[in-house]
């Protein structure tokens, strides 16, 4: 927020407090003017776009909870941070003013147990109804509560082995019951209509574990629910428990289809924090690798949805090409999947022999497959049948639910991190931003198609640039004291491996402060907010998940169409449950 | 089936378990992470079909659990439902550290370790297991219903007299 935005809220709200931190602009509001401030903020200084809202625990203060909004003006490319303490544990809803808060406030609560004045449904967001605790609290451990007993099945049934075939603790925390679930799922929606149909949250068509409630007349949709929380696996909670560097594999495990995207949208966060340069070679790197993981992602995208919609062909076809990619990750980082390749500072090994010419091979191969996709649906009667038209985002939506990434594009809304907010190597490449016209599931299939051709690009690019660049030149900062060195030197240097050896036993030493930043993933704007008491372990670790917002606007969508558009629409959001629940 | 004895009684379980180690169908289901690798292992490359692998979408057709991915304590009831709707016999594979023993997220929603709810046949380890390691898991399971044979009948027979004898659903005096 700059500072004559900053002096005319100062002017219109007497007691808001604007506060500059390095790396973010605070205000500072009391409880009663928030919804005033946030209103005025939307409609008067443009700041329309919701990114986040989220609660910090303090428990040594009265108030104890403070909220935090994060909010985006998309006309003059500006962030700010709006913060409140809760009064009495309660803070306002400002669902009528974006909708999407709606879900940020219902997980709010089922985290903190902050009440939400005004709110249409408050109820749980994760964890089921009749859960009595709120886990991102201090004072909630880790491992929670242990409190039931469940031994090994395997073992009970074959008999204790000596020694034990696993090792595992008897007690365990709880577990929901059927009972609970049809509490959980009777309190979402009141019945309107004929028929409350369960889809998911164990179907196929689903991708991973979302629990929808369609109230159904005939077959098209009164009104539905979301359910979440079936892949909850509590990594913000995690993250205040670990260093900052021990969270980078987590990360992978959020969005799991496109991991070294998240690591670059951790590792840029962290530096940020830290004050870390990252040497030239390790930008191109990372910047080569989460392109074609891009690729990759879109390229599940692409063969699941059209499986979904019953084009197998796709699905075999796109998998072949997932696997070249995947060979070339697996080549450098040692792994396919959660491949934990970055490292706060640079990467983690140089580039493999012979990468950057299978990475070229691919370059040439891949132009022709991605005709072959394109000859198999694009034109497609029963494809543009099933996309055409259904799921329309108008631009305001896209502001009011916060949406990013391709489905906030192909409604017309050209919002990439990779261009607004650079990090990596983005800024020195050139690369286009597609986007779309009408904004239904058939822009949002071209806007990924063509921006699998944009990352190609790239790729392309930065192929040459790292082919000029000598092999010796530093793939990972050495100077820092906060980033690890490299292996090789870990075994000549003795300085090199007391400082690795103090790092992994005391973690980095982060200074005090707070930090926001994002990354433009495959489902949109991936943003981490840390909050720093200085100390190795964040305070508190917010993730920004693109794909949850994404998916808040699906009961808008669905509302009056029939459950075969629920499929090709889901398919279009593309959510990935890892990252919506995490 | 003839072997030199002529017809031997046991060659039934061995055509039985024959017949069943080499058409395991397992359950479409995707949980987390490692449900990517194991639609990895189902697609071009490593093509499970090839071992008679065919995945199902209804319970009542599979008779193989492949549990990929995080078992949170929210989802471990629907699965145990599942698997009770699975017709018996019925094995199960937890792929990856969390199916198997709640791998990496020791925290207050995970369930630590599949066999909690379920018994568990074959575990693998990784996270995620190549399909490479998928598909030995399955060789492992094939050459386990092999060494094994299939002596589920009678327990789970037992198990579901009791079970609607506890429900309620008959009277007790009457032998089922
Ligand atoms: S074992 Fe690893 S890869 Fe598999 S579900 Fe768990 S975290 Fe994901």
């Amino acid at each position: 927020m700059n500072k004559a935005t900053a002096d005319r809220v100062k002017f219109e709200f007497k007691d808001v407090d604007v506060e500059r931190t390095e790396h973010t602009v605070n205000l500072h509001v009391r409880h009663e003017k928030l919804a005033e401030l946030l209103k005025h903020l939307k409609e008067r200084e443009g700041f329309r776009h919701f990114i986040d809202h989220t609660c910090i625990d303090f428990p040594d203060k009265r108030e104890r909870f403070q909220g935090i909004y994060i909010l985006y003006n998309p006309d003059v490319n500006e962030r700010v941070l709006v913060k409140t303490w809760a009064k009495d544990g309660k803070l306002p809803s400002i669902e009528k003013l974006w909708p999407c808060a709606r879900w940020a406030e219902r997980e709010a609560y089922d985290m903190f147990g902050v009440i939400y004045d005004g709110h249409e449904n408050l109820r749980r967001m994760f964890m089921w109804e009749g859960y009595p605790y709120y886990p991102l609290r201090k004072d909630f451990p880790m491992e929670g509560p242990q409190e039931v007993e469940l031994p090994s099945l395997t073992e009970l049934y074959a008999g204790r082995t000596e020694p034990p075939s696993h090792d595992f603790e008897l007690m365990h925390t709880r577990v929901a019951t059927l009972e609970d679930l049809e509490r959980t799922e009777r309190s979402r929606l009141k019945k309107k209509a004929q028929l409350v149909l369960n889809w998911g949250p164990l179907h196929p068509g689903t991708h991973g574990t979302i629990w929808f409630l369609f109230d159904l007349d005939g077959e098209s949709v009164v009104q539905s629910d979301v359910i979440l929380g079936q892949l909850h696996r509590g990594m913000e909670k995690i993250a205040e428990n670990i260093y900052y560097f021990q969270f980078l594999p987590y990360t992978d495990r959020m969005d799991y289809i496109s991991a070294i995207c998240n690591e670059l949208a951790y590792v840029n966060t962290v530096e940020k924090l830290l004050g870390v340069e990252v040497p030239q070679k390790a930008r191109y790197i990372r910047t080569m690798f989460a392109e074609l993981q891009r690729i990759n992602s879109h390229l599940l995208w692409l063969g699941t949805g059209a499986l979904d919609l019953g084009a197998l062909t796709v699905f075999l076809y796109a998998f072949r090409e997932r696997e070249k990619i995947m060979d070339i990750i697996e080549g450098n980082a040692g792994f396919r999947l959660t491949s934990a390749f970055l490292r706060i500072g640079g990467v983690h090994y140089d580039l493999a022999e012979g990468t950057l010419d299978v990475v070229k091979a691919f370059i040439k191969d891949f132009p022709q497959r991605l005709r072959e996709y394109h000859n198999l649906l694009t034109r497609n009667r029963i494809w543009l049948r099933r996309t055409k038209d259904i799921g329309i985002i108008s631009r305001e939506d896209v502001f009011n639910y916060g949406l990013s990434g391709p489905v906030a594009r192909a409604s017309g809304v050209p919002y990439d991190l990779r261009k607004l907010e650079p990090y990596a190597a983005y800024d020195e490449l050139d690369f286009d931003i597609p986007v779309g016209e009408v904004g239904d599931v058939y822009d949002r299939y071209l806007v990924r198609m063509e921006e699998m051709v944009q990352s190609l690009r790239i790729v392309e690019q930065c192929v040459a640039k790292l082919e000029k660049l000598p092999k010796s030149a530093p793939y990972v900062n050495k100077e820092h004291p906060a980033v690890m060195a490299p292996k090789e030197d870990v075994f000549m240097d003795l300085e090199d491996m007391v400082k690795n050896f103090r790092i992994v036993v005391h973690g980095e030493d982060a200074p005090p402060g707070e930090v926001y930043a994002g990354g433009e993933n495959p489902r949109g704007e991936l943003g981490f907010y840390i909050y720093s008491v200085s100390g190795s372990k964040p305070y508190r670790l917010r993730i920004r998940s693109g794909a949850l917002y994404n998916l808040s606007i699906f009961p808008k969508l669905i509302e009056g169409r029939t459950i075969a558009d629920a499929i090709a629409l889901l398919g279009s959001l593309d959510p990935v449950v890892g990252e919506t629940d995490r | 089936m003839v072997n030199s004895n002529g017809f031997v009684l046991t060659t039934v379980d061995e055509l039985l378990s024959w017949g069943r180690r080499n058409a395991l169908w397992p359950l479409t289901i995707g949980l987390a992470c490692c449900a990517i690798e194991m639609m990895h292992a189902a697609a071009s490359r490593f093509d499970l079909d090839r071992l008679g692998v065919i995945f199902r979408a209804s319970p009542r057709q599979a008779d193989l659990l492949i549990v990929a991915g995080t078992v949170v304590n929210k989802v471990a009831p629907m699965l145990k439902l599942l698997w009770e709707q699975m017709p018996d016999p019925k094995w199960c594979i937890t792929m990856g550290g969390c199916a198997s023993a709640g791998g990496p997220f020791p925290t207050y929603s995970t369930l630590q370790g599949m066999d909690r709810i379920i018994p568990v046949d074959v575990y693998i380890p990784g996270c995620p297991p190549h399909p490479q390691g998928l598909i030995y898991g399955i060789l492992q399971l094939q050459k386990k219903i092999k060494e094994k044979g299939v002596k589920k009948y009678d327990k789970a027979f037992n198990d579901f007299r009791k079970d609607i004898q506890r429900q309620g659903l008959i009277p007790r005096e009457i032998e089922v």
